[in-house]
């Protein structure tokens, strides 16, 4: 729902005017100082950035280029994660080692899981082997290939869901960890992330315990749901006895409709303004914990802060909605995603020359959640979003909303801020927040003998 | 195919028609292997052995049983079923007696007594044939459903006991599952497997009497009014326990994970033991979330590492 992009604008295709680009304001220490780009330019940028954040490496093609410039001035669509697909429409692996995990930074994929694990593990030691299980299986579900066959020794090692040759289908997994796994259960609560709390209920949230928090996040994202399930069997077989699920939400990313940003079920295009994945200073200052960080653990180093928030959305009543209330609630024009006061998508909004809102309204979302002020920039969050859809309710209803998702450095300083801002927006009449939780995204897996928090469990 | 040198077999295809191609997905080291066929209208054949050179790790071979093992397990797995008939049928008579006196608080503990021992008989796949739905059916799927007439047995008298039915209504049904129980003690022998077919039945019923304890038991689905589907599937566990105690003296060597087995095993006994009371089980309903988990885990695991087992003694189950 939120939309915390940087104060420096995505502006992607008007020429960059230093007088009202906050960017080049000499206070905004932190951000780096870019001029706008072409859409062709920026995917490229964007391409470039996944490289060096060690996810998608040398698997971005050319073929895909030239759709996503086709489809979209955006920075980057969902479907340039893992580079060009195969005939049958099955993506390149993503490389599955680095100092980050994988699926941090790349654009929303297709289709996603999110879930989190209550860990069963008794002990510390179980939980290591808990951790390098997971990891193991995460390792070749990656990459793929011809699972081991069981022989006349067991049922199929497989559940071939995928066919007898796992395919990758650029499935990426991000694991984060709760703040109840640092309890006493496991010796480790002097370990625990210096800001990693249970999640804040705010003034409009209806949070269900049964669907919020638990030890262990997993995240899976590919191309297609059956890469998904496949993962998804595979994983929870090999950690019955170690982690038991407590809660799962499917989502998935729309394509360009027609162009740009994809839309959320609000019909709105969601997440046009977001932090440049493609600069290691920005990301550095807003999305990865750093060495040497007061009060963050060592082992913490290279990980990031995960948001993950279930939203309903009231879709029927949304839909009675008349389209200048909506536009106002939102800040940008349902058509094209430009905001109010411009006419591109990625055009940034020149608050300055709208001080009472006559345009885009005081309270209207993209106003609040991203001021564009240089005293905001360290509030941004690097936020992927899904669309879900699971039905109806038992009152009839449907049941439609998004599961939002945000890495950040510090979740009290970027997503507790953004959203208490937001605290009251018009937009809470149609949306219900009612599920997710805060979890530490592990550092990347290194080599062959690391594994999830590793680090942590020495 | 098999290991030429002692006949152990690395994987097998069973039923392949006339004229049609199947795959075998082997994973092949260093070694010797050969293929032999077993046809309908043919004895055994075997194929030429194959060196594959190199010190590569790969597969392993399962070992299959000799006609004594065989017999020997079978007669043991009688026994088992055998001494448990007997204990059912005086069981069950007590409960009918219970009922019919009108002694239905006595009978609501005849009936855990009696219903605990059907399950630790350990039937699953049929193993008795009709006398299965007769003695434990369910009314699902039932016009009528726990009032229709067809609902006989164990689930039937739970409902009664346990929702106010009186002695004269209870009688019948009572009466039924006496006449049923005795029925099945008199025709078990003919109903018995031959031993070439019931060590494959007895490794399926090892790993298949936890599944259908954890569908129907642990998660309450079968909870009639007595709220003791824990205590069933507590019994699923003895019936387990005994399968896998015939089978043992066999599993070590044919089975990496045993010890893992059993120490899953002694991990879900601990666990499900602890619902057990001064004031009787914890109905499966007022498990808390956490409970629940734990449970579910160690049944998870477990059911895990048993499903190995009807793999591994899958060519004692001769081509139909």
């Amino acid at each position: 729902m939120s939309e915390h992009g940087r104060p420096t604008g995505d502006d992607r295709s008007l020429p960059s005017n230093p007088a009202s680009n906050p960017a080049s304001n000499p206070d905004v220490g932190d951000c780096p100082v870019r001029s706008a780009r072409p859409g062709r330019r920026t995917f490229l940028r964007g391409v470039v950035g996944l490289g060096a954040a060690g996810a998608a490496g040398t698997a971005v093609g050319i073929a895909d280029v030239h759709s996503a410039h086709a489809a979209s001035q955006s920075s980057a669509t969902q479907t340039d994660v893992a580079g060009p697909a195969d005939p049958q429409g099955r993506l390149a692996p993503v490389p599955f080692q680095g100092v980050h995990q994988a699926g941090i930074l790349p654009p929303s994929q297709r289709q996603t899981i999110a879930m989190a694990f209550d860990v069963v593990a008794g002990n510390r030691g179980e939980l290591a082997d808990l951790l390098q299980t997971l990891t193991q299986r995460c390792r070749f579900l990656t990459s793929g290939g011809i699972p081991t066959p069981a022989g006349a020794t067991g049922p199929p090692s497989d559940s071939g869901i995928l066919g007898p040759t796992v395919v990758p289908d650029g499935l990426t997994v991000v694991v984060g960890m709760g703040a109840s796994l640092f309890d006493g259960r496991f010796g480790l609560a002097s370990r625990r992330p210096a800001h990693l709390t249970a999640m804040t209920p705010f003034p409009n949230d209806n949070l269900d315990p049964a669907q919020s928090g638990g030890d262990l996040s997993v995240q899976l994202s590919a191309g297609s749901a059956d890469t998904l399930l496949h993962a998804l069997r595979d994983i929870t077989r090999h950690t019955r006895g170690g982690m038991q699920l407590r809660w799962r939400m499917d989502g998935f990313a729309s394509p360009p409709r027609p162009s740009g940003t994809p839309r959320n079920l609000l019909g709105f295009k969601d997440g046009i303004a977001n932090p440049d994945t493609a600069s290691a200073t920005e990301m550095s200052q807003l999305v990865w914990v750093r060495a040497g960080t007061s009060g963050e653990p060592g082992w913490t180093v290279g990980g990031s802060y995960l948001v993950i928030r279930l939203i309903r959305m009231f879709v029927e009543f949304w839909d009675r909605v008349s389209i200048t209330e909506q536009e106002n609630m939102i800040g940008r024009a349902r058509d094209t995603g430009a905001p109010l006061d411009a006419n591109s998508e990625f055009a940034t909004p020149d608050y300055a020359a709208d001080p009472d809102g006559a345009v885009i309204p005081l309270d209207a979302h993209i106003r609040l959640a991203n001021p564009r002020t240089s005293q905001t920039s360290a509030n941004q969050i690097l936020r992927r979003a899904y669309n879900y859809d699971r039905g109806m309710d038992v009152v009839g209803n449907l049941d439609q909303g998004l599961i939002f998702t945000c890495y950040q450095q510090n979740i009290k300083r970027q997503f507790e801020t953004v959203q208490t801002r937001l605290i009251d927006e018009p937009l809470v009449d149609y949306v219900s927040p009612f599920g997710g939780g805060y979890f530490f995204a592990v550092p990347g897996i290194l080599d062959s003998g690391d594994y999830y928090g590793r680090a942590l469990l020495p | 195919m098999v290991d030429p040198s002692n006949g152990a077999v690395y994987a097998q295809v069973e039923g392949i028609g006339p004229g049609t191609t199947r795959s075998m997905p082997v994973d092949v080291g260093s070694g010797e292997y050969a293929f032999t066929c077993t046809g309908q209208d043919y004895g055994i054949r075997n194929g030429p052995v194959v060196q594959v050179p190199g010190k590569a790790g790969g597969g392993t071979a399962v070992l299959v049983l000799d006609q004594d093992q065989q017999n020997s397990i079978t007669t043991r797995a009688r026994a088992y079923v055998a001494s448990g008939l007997a204990a059912l049928v005086a069981q069950t008579a007590a409960l009918v007696t219970d009922i019919r006196t009108g002694n239905l608080s006595a009978a609501r503990v005849a009936w855990l007594t009696a219903h605990l021992t059907w399950e630790r008989l350990g039937s699953a796949y049929g193993m008795f044939g009709s006398y299965d739905d007769a003695i434990d059916g369910l009314p699902f799927g039932v016009a009528g459903g726990v009032s229709a007439p067809g609902f006989t047995g164990f689930y039937r008298l739970e409902y009664g006991l346990w929702h106010g039915q009186s002695s004269a209504e209870l009688s019948g049904p009572a009466s039924q599952l006496g006449v049923q129980v005795r029925a099945l003690q008199t025709a078990w022998p003919s109903i018995e497997l031959p031993p070439t077919l019931a060590v494959g039945d007895l490794a399926l019923r090892t790993h298949e009497i936890l599944e259908d304890a954890m569908q129907n038991q642990l998660s309450g689905l079968d909870d009639f009014g007595s709220g003791t589907t824990l205590a069933t599937f507590a019994a699923g566990i003895d019936a387990t326990r005994a399968q896998l105690g015939i089978l043992r003296p066999l599993l070590a060597s044919r089975y990496p994970q045993t010890a893992a087995l059993f120490s899953s095993l002694n991990q879900l006994q601990r666990l499900i033991d602890a619902e057990k009371t001064s004031h009787g089980w914890t109905s499966a309903r007022d498990l808390s979330s956490p409970q629940r988990e734990r449970l579910d885990a160690a049944a998870g695991q477990t059911v895990e590492l048993l499903s190995p087992i009807p793999v591994i003694f899958e060519q004692e189950r001769p081509i139909p």
